[in-house]
């Protein structure tokens, strides 16, 4: 059962916040001018902050359940995970800050750390599932990287294909082809659960003790934690239809 | 400085980096949550531009609490591997109970209280705030049972080397935790308290537009502020009955003290320095006490002056005293931070686990990038973060783009 959350909730990140890290790579592409990538942006600002949370609770979890497997994993792959760590800073604060003050520079800007940090995150990402799956260290490594930031990013631009209009989102389909948005944003989902999956049979997944007591409260709250995704999620079901807060 | 040494360096960059916003989070939310109910309830159009100007404000600094806050839950497993080996199976329990019910809760329906604006019902948009409120309190509870399990351990077993949780009502109730629980979130209210009235003088200074709304704010402010450091010296009181003897003596700076608190550890753990820094120590707790009674001073007379509506209105030396006054309890908690974590010193987990054994296999190269990173980027963005809470602060409520309009009004053209 331990195993069971762990997955969950580690799965659950890949397929929702790898949609915002896909967006965010590729908003250069999906977004021209100032005012389009505001509102490349708008498709994903309502679900981040519910998105990334759920990396949030998976450490929560190794925490709870996995202590030593923690240590090890994090410890383990210590300068990968800082890299993981600071991009995410970079992007979470390039999308809090960048409408926050009027003009073209300061936007420009944290523009750009939203992409490097979407890039940052892929690549770290990449690294630590090539390292975790493959073993692969040193500069091989970046080989399976690439191969994780393009699943990332093709994952995003669907999802963006699904948020989006017109323009935008006609951009956004052009991986997704004649098989439909819909379709393909259920590949990349299945891809990235796939590779999740692959990575978690190669861990020791050897649960610590503390699951008598705390299964039960995670099984007792993950029906409310998904009520309450669920009611973002019907809540900003249209498509976009102009900028965000963002 | 050796690798152990940059390791609790880059954990006290983080955290008190992180405390720093999320003592305004906690106590700013709650006055947020207080000022919309008046807007909701009385259908008051000038607290709803409060909730408006108060809300992006707490939204801007939410922002740096919650990234500073994603690198906090991942420290102990990157630097920390032996603590979480050791003792993970107790303490982690109240950490993911922290990741679950309250840092999940709270950002999901946060994201839905900011981009629900003008969307969503307004009763449904009221209690929104309130639950991210609540679970702003219950992120400070749990972190609080796994702080106070490393400053008190209770609860636990050791089974071949390794802690097993015996008793997760023990570990809960602990004095430790639950007392240092009420010091922290009475002392975000201080916090909360005095930056509204801070900013609120700023504006009745200069005389800006918008008098009602910061006259209110001003007296929500100190009116919180005032028994909420009564409340905080008290918890904090009572918190010195829950306090290691080795950080007693410490603070006493007793020769006689000290030394027999080293003599019972020596006893208990054999040959070693079982003393903490008792000139951080001391500092720190003298800095706090002292902020501490500046501030019951300078709240108790301005609640005394806010009786007076021409003094709220055009006394401008007490209003640029208040806004000068906006810092301080942000330097107390810091202070009062470093208080309890010297104190702990030479251990993580108290008379059981050393700071030198909790170390994760680091080399000491990596651990100079990470610090010197982390240092980097926190310190650009605290500092572009309180230079945009600053300007927004001083813009006023007239530019405030937090529910203005609906965002993305809605269209017959669902997405899945």
């Amino acid at each position: 059962m331990e195993i069971f959350i762990l997955a969950f909730f580690a799965l659950g990140y890949l397929v929702l916040a790898g949609a915002d890290i896909g967006v965010g790579m590729a908003l250069p592409y999906l977004g021209r001018s100032a005012a389009e990538r505001r509102e490349v942006i708008a498709a994903i600002a309502p679900f981040f902050l519910g998105n990334e949370v759920w990396l949030v609770a998976t450490a929560g979890v190794l925490a709870g359940l996995f202590p030593e497997l923690e240590g090890e994993l994090l410890s383990g792959n210590y300068t990968v995970v800082v890299v993981l760590l600071l991009a995410w800073v970079v992007r979470d604060m390039g999308l809090w800050l960048r409408g926050r003050v009027p003009g073209a520079r300061w936007q420009a800007f944290w523009d750009g750390a939203i992409v490097a940090g979407s890039w940052g995150l892929a690549l770290s990402w990449g690294l630590l599932l090539g390292h975790v799956l493959l073993g692969i260290t040193g500069p091989f490594a970046v080989l399976p990287a690439l191969v994780v930031a393009a699943l990332f990013g093709t994952h995003g631009m669907t999802f963006a294909s699904l948020r989006l209009r017109g323009e935008l989102r006609a951009r956004a389909a052009v991986l997704s082809g004649g098989a439909g948005e819909a379709r393909t944003y259920a590949l990349t989902s299945a891809a990235l659960v796939t590779v999740g999956v692959l990575a978690g049979l190669r861990l020791p997944l050897e649960p610590g003790s503390a699951g008598v007591v705390l299964v039960p409260v995670v099984l007792t709250l993950m029906p409310l934690l998904v009520a309450a995704q669920a009611w973002v999620w019907w809540t900003f079901r249209h498509r976009v239809t102009g900028p965000s807060y963002l | 400085m050796d690798t152990v040494d940059l390791a609790r360096l880059q954990f006290a960059i983080t955290a008190g980096a992180h405390f720093l916003f999320v003592a305004l989070t906690l106590g700013l939310a709650t006055l947020l949550a207080v000022v919309q109910t008046r807007a909701t309830f009385g259908d008051s159009p000038v607290h709803l531009r409060m909730t408006r100007f108060w809300g992006q404000l707490y939204i801007i600094n939410y922002a740096m609490g919650i990234v500073t806050g994603l690198v906090m839950e991942f420290q102990l497993g990157l630097s920390w591997s032996g603590l979480t080996e050791y003792a993970g199976d107790v303490f982690g329990s109240a950490l993911a109970i922290e990741t679950l019910v309250a840092f999940f809760v709270e950002a999901t329906f946060l994201g839905l209280w900011i981009f629900g604006w003008n969307k969503l019902n307004r009763w449904a948009h009221l209690a929104l705030i309130w639950v991210v409120t609540l679970t702003a309190y219950a992120s400070a509870f749990w972190i609080m049972v796994a702080n106070g399990f490393l400053q008190n351990p209770v609860g636990h077993v050791l089974e071949g080397g390794r802690m097993r949780l015996a008793d997760f009502g023990a570990m809960v109730a602990n004095p430790a935790a639950q007392v240092a629980f009420w010091h922290v979130v009475s002392a975000g209210m201080v916090v909360g308290g005095f930056f509204m009235a801070g900013v609120s003088a700023y504006h009745l200074r200069r005389r800006t537009a918008e008098q009602d709304v910061f006259r209110k704010s001003l007296r929500i402010g100190m009116g919180v502020a005032l028994p909420a450091v009564f409340l905080t010296a008290t918890f904090g009181g009572i918190g010195f009955e829950t306090m290691q003897p080795a950080k007693l003596a410490a603070w006493s700076g007793d020769a006689e003290r000290l030394a027999a608190a080293q003599a019972e550890m020596v006893a208990a753990h054999g040959p070693g320095d079982y003393l903490p820094p008792v000139g951080w120590v001391q500092a720190s707790g003298t800095t706090m006490m002292l902020l501490f009674a500046l501030m019951m001073f300078f709240a108790g007379l301005s609640c005394l002056l806010m009786l007076f509506r021409p003094v709220v209105r055009g006394f401008r030396l007490w209003h640029w005293l208040m806004t000068l006054m906006i810092p301080v309890p942000f330097l107390a908690m810091l202070a009062g931070w470093a208080f309890r974590e010297f104190g702990r010193q030479p251990w993580t987990v108290y008379g059981l686990l050393k700071t030198s054994q909790a170390m994760s296999p680091v080399s000491a190269g990596q651990m100079r990038f990470s610090v010197v990173a982390f240092l980097t980027v926190f310190a650009v963005l605290i500092a572009v973060n309180y230079w945009l809470l600053a300007r927004h602060a001083r813009r006023g409520p007239a530019a405030v783009t937090l529910g203005d309009r609906p965002i993305e009004a809605p269209v017959p053209a669902p997405t899945f």
